[in-house]
């Protein structure tokens, strides 16, 4: 099997896309794919360094467009009806389009909704050799409302690792790596000891 | 291109199929509706109302129903059906050794509907707006132990869910995977889909001269895949697949196809097949007027003036979003054994950029082997899958 090598990580908070400046269309979006392009820019890559239809997106939404689903039904009795552009971010993958149109990413895509295998199967991807690099993102937003519906803690984050079948990196990644969260967490700690 | 491997994964069969559509219950109805050319959409008094630009679409049941969990019901009946006719296969193996993965888009978006009127929901049917959740539940009343998973990713999770339910198998982790796709007709959709002003007002004509949009469909469709070498004799299997994304627009697609264009030739490739080998291809076919024009492109760029027979089949069950990829797989698979090349469901006068050798009527062919299978999504998302006949 080939190594594959963790080259970046991050972790962003709602605050973090508060302070963001990443133009207009970035402030249309909604909360989910404001945070998973940030933490995609927050990784610091050089997309132009690879070519792009080998680059990968595999995205855990934890609590797939729940959030977004409950805004865009509010507005259900609007004269005119719903929104049209909130419709679009009904959708768990809507922040992979987001990703893939910002950098131009060509490659296969992946969207699982709940718990975290994203890893692991992103792994599969590259080693399958479907892609040399891949995104692999976890985005979780549970706002009040929806954390009343489903009866889970309110939470706004989005961690990120750039994934690569060659090269060295930061870290290799290791066949138990699992949980993206802790992963991001302890490669960024590393990153800013050293 | 990916790189050539050295050792190929084991072949991954298909030992069961089940599906519950707006042409009746069960796999034998969706045969019927085949052979016929017959068309599931009809007005649906649920969406007779001005808040919604039609209301022709593709209901299992045309008057709805009561049930607070309607999308569980309906992944959870055709997977039964595709439980019992792999049943034999299925019984010799652990259930911890069989997964499962579920496709969908909003699975059971009613509990939302109804919990935003404070109309009563139960606390399962809340559970189940959750598709990770939804997932599980389904695999535990249906006795798969394994590794389960919720693929989401826009009218491409049908396929997505077949190649993970296939890599499951290949990767070693489990030895049967039950891929369920599903999705359910809700306000919500038709709602969403009319402020987008997608809908046809007569419904879907997939490339047809006049098309002007999608018609709403709800479906449930179930497909138990096994390791190859656990089917005795011929079987239909999944040969490869490729996947690509547009870059392109969140709500359209490319105009010049060359999204799917490359994840078809990446599923050519995956599958060690050329173009020509292609004995028939199921286009994703809405009948909006960008999408399919957009696919015949993809189509003319991959084979060029040698184009196999290509169909659509959502005049006759509709799009069916998450469950779309998964159904019509199970509409492939049954063409397949029943050597049947489907036709176009309500395609009137071919537009002039449909491939010519779109076929309009069902027809006999002396064989189907080897059979190209498309969707594309919202985000720009890309899918092609190849069946085979092992």
């Amino acid at each position: 099997m080939d190594k594959i090598f963790i080259s970046a990580a991050s972790h962003v908070t709602e605050a973090d896309v508060r302070a963001a400046r990443l133009g207009t269309r970035f402030g249309r979006l909604d909360l989910a794919c404001q945070l998973a392009l940030l933490a995609v820019e927050s990784l610091g890559i050089n997309f132009d360094a690879q070519p792009r239809d080998r680059i990968g997106i595999c995205l855990a939404a934890r609590a797939g467009s729940l959030a977004t689903d409950l805004e865009y039904w509010r507005d259900r009795d609007a004269v005119g009806g719903p929104s049209p552009t909130l419709f679009a971010y009904t959708l768990p993958s809507a922040a992979i389009g987001e990703i893939a149109i910002r950098h131009r990413l060509t490659g296969p895509n992946l969207c699982l909704v709940g718990e975290d295998v994203v890893v692991s199967e992103a792994r599969d991807l590259l080693q399958r050799g479907e892609a040399e690099s891949c995104l692999c993102i976890s985005c979780n937003v549970v706002t009040p409302a929806l954390a009343e519906m489903i009866q889970s803690p309110v939470a706004a984050g989005a961690s990120a690792l750039f994934l690569q079948r060659c090269g060295g990196g930061l870290r290799e990644l290791l066949e138990n790596d699992r949980d993206i969260e802790s992963l991001c967490a302890l490669v960024c700690a590393r990153n800013s000891t050293n | 291109m990916r790189e050539p491997r050295t050792t190929l994964p084991p072949p991954v069969a298909i030992a069961g199929c089940g599906a519950t559509t707006a042409v009746g219950r069960g796999v034998d109805a969706l045969r019927s509706a085949l052979r016929a050319n017959a068309t599931g959409l009809r007005p649906n008094p649920r969406f007779d109302s001005p808040r919604f630009q039609t209301s022709i679409v593709g209901a299992v049941l045309q008057n709805g129903t009561d049930s607070d969990d309607p999308a569980f019901q309906l992944a959870d009946e055709a997977l039964g059906e595709a439980r019992a006719q792999a049943c034999e296969v299925l019984s010799e193996i652990p259930a911890a050794r069989i997964g499962l993965v579920l496709s969908t888009t909003k699975a059971n978006i009613e509990a939302l509907e109804r919990l935003a009127d404070a109309r009563p929901c139960s606390k399962t049917a809340r559970r189940h707006l959750q598709g990770n959740l939804f997932a599980a539940d389904l695999a535990s009343a249906h006795g798969a132990h394994g590794p389960v998973q919720c693929v989401s990713v826009a009218c491409v999770s049908g396929l997505v869910a077949i190649q993970q339910g296939t890599k499951l198998i290949q990767r070693g982790v489990a030895d049967a995977v039950l891929v369920v796709g599903v999705d359910c007709l809700s306000s919500f959709v038709v709602a969403g889909f009319t402020a987008l002003k997608a809908l046809d007002p007569i419904g879907c004509r997939p490339f047809d001269r006049d098309r002007c949009g999608l018609s709403p469909g709800e479906a449930g469709a179930a497909i138990v895949l096994v390791r190859g070498d656990r089917v005795p004799g011929s079987s239909i299997q999944i040969r490869g697949w490729g996947g690509s994304n547009d870059a392109n627009h969140l709500t359209g697609p490319s105009r010049d196809g060359s999204g799917l264009t490359q994840a078809i030739r990446r599923a050519l490739d995956a599958a060690g097949l050329q173009p020509d080998d292609i004995e028939y291809v199921n286009a994703h076919g809405t009948g909006t007027p960008y999408n399919d024009a957009m696919e015949s492109q993809a189509m003319r760029t991959v084979f060029g003036k040698q184009c196999p027979p290509v169909s659509g089949v959502k005049g006759m069950l509709g799009h069916t979003l998450g469950a779309a990829g998964v159904v019509e797989t199970v509409l492939c698979v049954v063409a397949m054994q029943e050597r049947l090349l489907p036709g176009t469901p309500r395609l009137n006068i071919a537009a002039e950029s449909a491939p010519a050798s779109l076929v309009r009527e069902s027809r006999s062919v002396a064989q189907l082997n080897h059979v190209l299978k498309l969707n594309t999504g919202f985000g720009g998302v890309n899918g092609a899958l190849i069946l085979s006949h092992g």
